[in-house]
């Protein structure tokens, strides 16, 4: 089910939010909350559940074990097998057809035989959706508890609603146990300041996704389609388009999750803090899906020596964490070339700094912001011939070439919205007079009477 | 709170605003409008088309339910001209574009048992092309929901509000004049239908004003002819057929006679279906199971009894009235035997 869907914000939202708040015990609640979830999952495919409760049971398990277990070797092998077990089935679903297609592809170039029904079987996989996201929260509870950081959970119901409680089960934010166990032990009641305040948020985001990334998408991927064809102009206003149509399409979802756990008392990690403000490569990561980037550091960076090994061991580890980060985001090579992008990025400017080096910060925002756009473009472009004539066009090869109006438009009022004001989740929405609260109905009714033609999140492939 | 139910009602009233005036103006004819067929009757006026919209289900049960009929005739667009006679009140046709045995079955379950009724089905061969796509003619109260909420819908609503006077309140069509007749319509009433459920084209009234509609030629391509509805044909459907099946089951168990018939054909084209190896197979196994389909439930099928010259087939595909009135000559004369 879609956020930006009437049966979700008709039907399903007011009937979950209405029924939370009848059910007077707490734990009836949580299993209220946690069946609207698996139903809200199921929505998408009837078996993706099954999947979920898993992968669920995997990590509740084995961190049960990592708890109760003293013996340090023992400790290891568990954590090792229960981050296997999870990674076993994202490793399947996601990466399976990829990895064995390139497979079928390097022995058909040997053989000369083709393997239809290898092929056939690869392409019948299905990705379900939101694996990638609630994979990384079972991780990073499994490895907290080994690490003592967390004390093991022994209600299996809370455990349940970490991972499918339903704001952040497709597109994330990654939230860690940490952060919501303390706010699952105690019965929230209906606060009406919240609720406005969880619902102003969620009318924002809304509004950012079908009127700002929605409007982008429609003009971008006319432009995109044919990549050949973009003169300088159209070119950098197409990866500028996207660059702002994807930023609003995921930070529009995280403000909505944000906003729909609040009205359900529960505050989640916000997951952006307009990201093209930043100043450095670096800085751009802490504002960025924060939540990823600070898991990737966390149980990846860290754990494989981050800066701790010397200058050269860094350049590696970045690359190869950010390398991870971009096949996270989807099995194929020009995600990997996104992420190692970034991680050449990000070594590059940790020895600019170590060198001294360091631009004054309007002139570091421009910079950055350009090199980002760039990045884009292999995000976007899914084969190396677009790429190809993609960045051509940015670079003159087809001329300088006409305005695209409505886009330029878009691109306008994204600029403006993203340099002019605060990431949305940070505007004071609970102390909002009445005027702001009208106009903010207004704008939700209008929203929502556009979602009819709304487009899926970009991120619920990942 | 105050602010929180502000919010709330606001919100409701302003979807409330889109779902109203899009309700009102209907621009793609989603919603079912009764009062503009009370109107049709009240004024002795024929029912444009746009007022229908894609809401043929509802229409043709308002047809039946509005006369005391114990005679209809069921079926695609082609079977749109077979008429009452004179003075005939009992008489309607349900028939209506994208209908399939599925809607068919729903139709049949959705009339009432009694009195007991004559049926004149006429058959599609293209039913039974399991490429045949079926239209939404009867769309869900989601469907329609979300039509009503959906910001384009709004903004065409808003923007023939503001330039039709005739889709303003207190009116929300207007009474047309095509050749003689009166038609209860909004813009061009191109297509109109008499009180009972027949069609009525507008360039049969007024040929000066409305043009002629002009069919595919055969030598287009199957893809294209007929609108692909004959394309890429391979063996009959046996879920549709078993709908056909259930569908002359429940009209044997309420008791009902039903003739069954293929609508005719245009004898250059009755050629093509007989000899053209894409379509020959089908059509004739067509031909060969409808018989025996029909006598399974004590039925009549007269399938292709009425041979219309090819000028009575004005797009090579819909009979007219002339060729339409030798049917149900042919219809009532097959029923009069089956009592």
């Amino acid at each position: 089910m879609l956020f930006n869907s009437f049966p979700f914000i008709l039907f399903f939202l007011p009937a979950v939010a209405v029924a939370y708040f009848a059910v007077p015990q707490h734990r009836l609640r949580l299993l209220l909350v946690i069946g609207a979830s698996y139903y809200f999952y199921a929505y998408a495919d009837w078996w993706f559940p099954a999947l979920m409760a898993g992968s669920t049971a995997i990590s509740f398990t084995v961190g049960r074990l990592l708890g109760q277990e003293t013996n340090e070797r023992r400790r290891k092998v568990g954590l090792a097998v229960g981050i296997a077990g999870v990674l076993a089935l994202l490793a399947y679903f996601k990466y399976t057809a990829f990895a064995g297609g390139y497979a079928l592809d390097f022995v058909h170039l040997i053989t000369r035989r083709s393997f239809p029904d290898a092929r056939h079987f690869l392409h019948g996989i299905v990705l379900p959706i939101g694996i990638s996201f609630y994979t990384f929260e079972g991780i990073s509870y499994m490895v907290d508890v080994y690490r003592g950081t967390l004390q093991a959970e022994r209600d299996p119901l809370r455990y349940a609603f970490f991972i499918s409680f339903f704001p952040h089960l497709i597109a994330g934010p990654i939230v860690r146990y940490g952060i919501l166990q303390p706010q699952l032990t105690q019965k929230h009641h209906f606060d009406a300041d919240r609720v406005r305040s969880g619902l102003l948020l969620f009318a924002l985001g809304l509004a950012k996704k079908v009127l700002l990334a929605d409007g982008l998408a429609r003009w971008v991927d006319h432009y995109l389609a044919t990549p050949g064809q973009l003169g300088l102009v159209n070119a950098w206003l197409s990866a500028l388009g996207f660059g702002f149509q994807i930023y609003f399409d995921f930070s529009a979802y995280s403000d909505m999750a944000l906003a729909l756990a609040r009205i359900f008392g529960i505050e989640l990690p916000w997951n952006f803090d307009r990201p093209y403000r930043s100043a450095s490569p670096t800085e751009f990561w802490r504002r960025w899906h924060v939540t990823l980037s600070t898991w990737l550091r966390d149980y990846l960076y860290i754990p494989l020596g981050g800066n701790r090994k010397g200058a050269g061991r860094q350049d590696l580890n970045l690359l190869a964490t950010m390398a991870l980060g971009g096949l996270w985001h989807g099995a194929s090579l020009n995600f990997v070339a996104w992420g190692v992008y970034h991680g050449v990025l990000l070594a590059g400017t940790h020895h600019a700094r170590r060198r001294g080096l360091s631009l004054p910060r309007p002139l570091g925002v421009i910079v950055t912001f350009v090199l980002v756009t760039l990045g884009w473009v292999l995000f976007r472009m899914r084969s190396a011939h677009a790429i190809g004539a993609l960045y051509a066009g940015m670079f003159g090869a087809h001329g300088i070439g006409g305005v695209p109006g409505h886009l330029a438009l878009y691109v306008v009022v994204a600029s403006a919205l993203v340099f002019g004001l605060p990431e949305e989740w940070r505007w004071p929405v609970g102390r909002w007079n009445t005027a702001l609260v009208a106009a903010t109905a207004v704008l939700f009714a209008v929203a929502v009477s556009s979602v009819y033609t709304s487009h899926p999140f970009i991120y619920f492939r990942f | 709170m105050k602010r929180l139910v502000l919010f709330l009602v606001l919100t409701a009233l302003v979807l409330g605003v889109f779902a109203a005036l899009t309700w009102w103006v209907d621009p793609l004819g989603e919603v079912w409008k009764p009062a503009a067929y009370a109107a049709a009757r009240h004024d002795g006026c024929l029912l444009s088309e746009e007022l229908v919209g894609n809401r043929y289900y509802s229409f043709k049960l308002a047809v039946f339910h509005a006369r005391p009929t114990r005679t209809f005739v069921v079926g695609s667009s082609r079977v749109l001209k077979i008429a009452s006679h004179p003075g005939e009140r009992t008489f309607a046709n349900l028939g209506y574009p994208g209908t399939a045995p599925s809607t068919l079955l729903s139709l049949f379950r959705a009339l009432p048992a009694t009195p007991v009724q004559t049926v004149y089905l006429g058959v599609e061969a293209f039913w039974f092309n399991r490429r045949y796509a079926i239209p939404d003619t009867n769309p869900s109260g989601y469907h329609v929901l979300e039509y009503l909420l959906s910001r384009s819908a709004f903004w065409t609503s808003y923007q023939q509000f503001r330039l039709l006077p005739y889709v303003r309140p207190p009116h929300r069509w207007r009474i047309a004049t095509v050749g003689r007749r009166c038609t209860i319509a909004r813009g061009y009433p191109a297509i109109n239908w008499n009180p009972d459920g027949s069609r009525v084209w507008s360039w049969e009234l007024d040929p000066k004003k409305y043009p002629k509609f002009h069919g595919t030629p055969f030598s287009a391509g199957l893809a294209l002819w007929r609108n692909g509805y004959y394309d890429d044909w391979h063996g009959l459907d046996h879920a549709r057929l078993a709908q056909l099946g259930q569908t002359l089951a429940l009209a044997r168990a309420r008791h009902w006679h039903v003739v069954g018939f293929a609508p005719p054909e245009p004898a250059p084209l009755e050629h093509r279906l007989d000899t053209d190896p894409r379509l020959a197979p089908e059509w004739h196994a067509f031909l060969r199971l409808m018989p025996r389909l029909f006598a399974r439930y004590r039925d009549e099928w007269i399938g292709l009894a009425v041979r219309c010259p090819a000028s009575d087939f004005p797009d090579e595909f819909h009979s007219d009235a002339a060729c339409s009135d030798r049917l149900r000559a042919r219809l009532d004369e097959a029923a009069r035997q089956l009592h």
